[in-house]
């Protein structure tokens, strides 16, 4: 045990910090009447922009929980030019994205060689029932309202030079 | 207890006789059940008690066991990145840090400064946010409730400051093969500044509020003393090593994965071992790193964010261990690779697991109060423990 004077030095040390803050504002944000702002890289939902897609299922495939579900099918479209031959081109049918078993690790975003995928800082979606967490293919369409901007990035970053 | 049936009528001598049956009476078994607030998840402990004072004591683990190293066997490098941030949910980017750099020497590829200078700013701020949870907890775990308030408080700043760089705030995923996923937003290095001034002030006063105060002293002075040796041999690491008088840090010791050589720092031991010590350690590490971060944010060299990787990551074969001092002690990864795009085993050495291997002999003739006192000064997460 400490003795007696640095017992009470210690305490009343102890007692000016909480007295400080007492006096300062408090930091707490009341969060359903107010809300933070939170930063643009956030990871909040993940939004599709369905003309980009092209079913490659690159995503599907590299999510490490297997919560993409996509089916898609072929079909022909007239040739583009006079004398031309007929395109085939994916259409895609259903595009899920389980948002129960979602780990928000981003690997989709990334992996997406068309930009179809984008990340969207929106957090609030929760539910009732867990079956109403798997977002079909136009709820991610309405997600695309929300993703922001590319921001600039801090001083000393390679910028890509766009590719002519 | 079986109950022995004795049917009066056959065995009525018998019945006043005297049976000759030794009786435990002397200790009670305490479950320290795996749902208790003061084990840090979901640890149990069975402690064999002789009034209030601990006789032996058996950690029993594995309640949070989710299988890390099977699921590696079928995951890809970058998935793998995702998964590993959640062994130690409190210091994720450290998590994935010794994984990256396993991945890259067997690849024979090198991160660009730019990242490399990142990843160490990154690793220590994710050790200030652990470590300011612990200077809360612990003062909690001893019976004061504000200094947990103002851990979570101050660790918010940080937290912020992860997140506007990689995504997420608990789990980062940011670290790639090559470097890191993208660069940094505009104004972070300014951010970061102030916010680790911040961090120095709100050291200053959990010195003053926890660490100065006579009742914390008391409970804490002398409790749980880990010897040397002892500790080293049990493969204890970390702060709990350095509070016992052990100078050895694998950022300045082990393998160069991050350029900590390339800054002035200084760790920090005690002579006691004690918790009180243990504390004292993590504190001065606190102020340390965030003196560290501030150092690294005047050296940040400019440069690409990612080195050259093929499109199709494939580690050629090969095996490696690789270990870093992650906030809790030392964590390495063994990966075995077979060329393919992920990797064939990995095995997972974390620091929790050596430090609570000590727990039988530690908790051994204590009282009940300072089971949980030495429980929070060692510091495990349940989740680096079982994997």
């Amino acid at each position: 045990m400490p003795s007696f004077g640095d017992s009470v030095k210690g305490m009343s040390k102890g007692l000016g910090v909480t007295l400080k803050t007492m006096l300062k504002p408090a930091v707490t944000v009341h969060y359903p009447h107010e809300k933070e702002e939170v930063t643009p890289r956030a990871r909040g939902v993940i939004a599709l922009k369905e003309e980009n897609c092209t079913v490659c299922m690159l995503c599907a495939r590299s999510c490490p929980d297997w919560c993409i579900y996509i089916e898609g099918h072929k079909e022909k479209r007239p040739a583009r030019r006079e004398g031309g031959r007929e395109r085939t081109v994916s259409v895609l049918d259903r595009f899920d994205i389980d948002y129960a078993l979602c780990m928000y690790c981003g690997i989709c975003v990334e992996v997406c060689p068309f930009d179809a995928l984008h990340w969207s800082p929106e957090y609030e979606y929760s539910e009732f029932s867990i079956a109403s967490l798997l977002h079909d293919k136009e709820k991610l369409g309405e997600w695309e309202a929300t993703v922001p901007e590319a921001e600039p990035l801090e001083l000393g970053a390679e910028v890509k030079k766009a590719k002519k | 207890m079986t109950s022995f049936e004795v049917d009066p009528k056959l065995y009525s001598p018998l019945a006043d006789s005297q049976l000759n049956v030794e009786l435990d009476t002397g200790d009670m078994i305490l479950n320290i059940g795996p749902q208790h607030p003061a084990t840090h998840g979901t640890l149990r402990l069975v402690v064999r008690l002789d009034g209030e004072r601990v006789i032996k004591a058996d950690p029993v683990i594995g309640y949070m066991h989710r299988g890390y190293e099977k699921l590696t066997e079928y995951r890809t490098y970058p998935q793998i990145t995702t998964l590993v941030n959640r062994i130690d949910w409190l210091s994720s980017f450290a998590n994935e840090v010794p994984f990256i750099g396993a991945a890259e020497k067997l690849m024979n590829i090198e991160a660009t400064p730019r990242a490399l200078y990142i990843r160490t700013i990154l690793t220590e701020m994710a050790r200030i946010s652990t470590f300011l949870l612990f200077l809360g907890e612990m003062g909690l775990q001893v019976g004061a409730i504000t200094p947990a308030f103002f851990g979570f408080r101050d660790r918010e700043y940080t937290l912020n400051l992860i997140e506007s760089a990689t995504g997420g705030r608990f789990h980062p995923n940011y670290n790639r093969i090559g470097g890191l996923k993208e660069d940094l937003p505009w104004g972070w290095v300014a951010e970061c500044r102030n916010t680790m001034k911040k961090m120095l002030d709100s050291c200053d006063e959990f010195e003053d509020l926890v660490m100065g105060n006579p009742i914390f002293q008391a409970r804490t002075r002398g409790i749980g003393i880990i010897p040397a040796e002892l500790g080293a041999s049990y493969g204890v690491s970390g702060s709990n090593l350095r509070a016992s008088g052990v100078d050895w840090d694998l950022r300045r010791d082990g393998e160069p994965l991050l350029p900590y050589n390339e800054i002035e720092w200084k760790t920090f031991t005690h002579q006691d071992g004690d918790s009180f010590a243990r504390y004292w350690v993590r504190l001065q590490e606190t102020r340390e790193s965030a003196r560290m971060i501030l150092q690294l944010l005047e050296q940040l060299p400019a440069g690409p964010i990612m080195a050259k990787v093929p499109r199709i990551i494939k580690v050629p074969e090969g095996e490696i261990y690789v270990n870093a001092e992650n906030p809790l002690g030392e964590m390495g990864y063994y990966i075995i690779s077979k060329g393919a795009t992920g990797p064939f085993r990995v095995k997972i050495r974390t620091a929790s697991f050596s430090n609570v291997s000590i727990l039988p002999w530690l908790l051994q003739g204590i009282y009940v109060p300072d089971v949980i006192t030495v429980l929070a000064s060692l510091y495990f997460i349940l989740g680096d423990i079982d994997r």
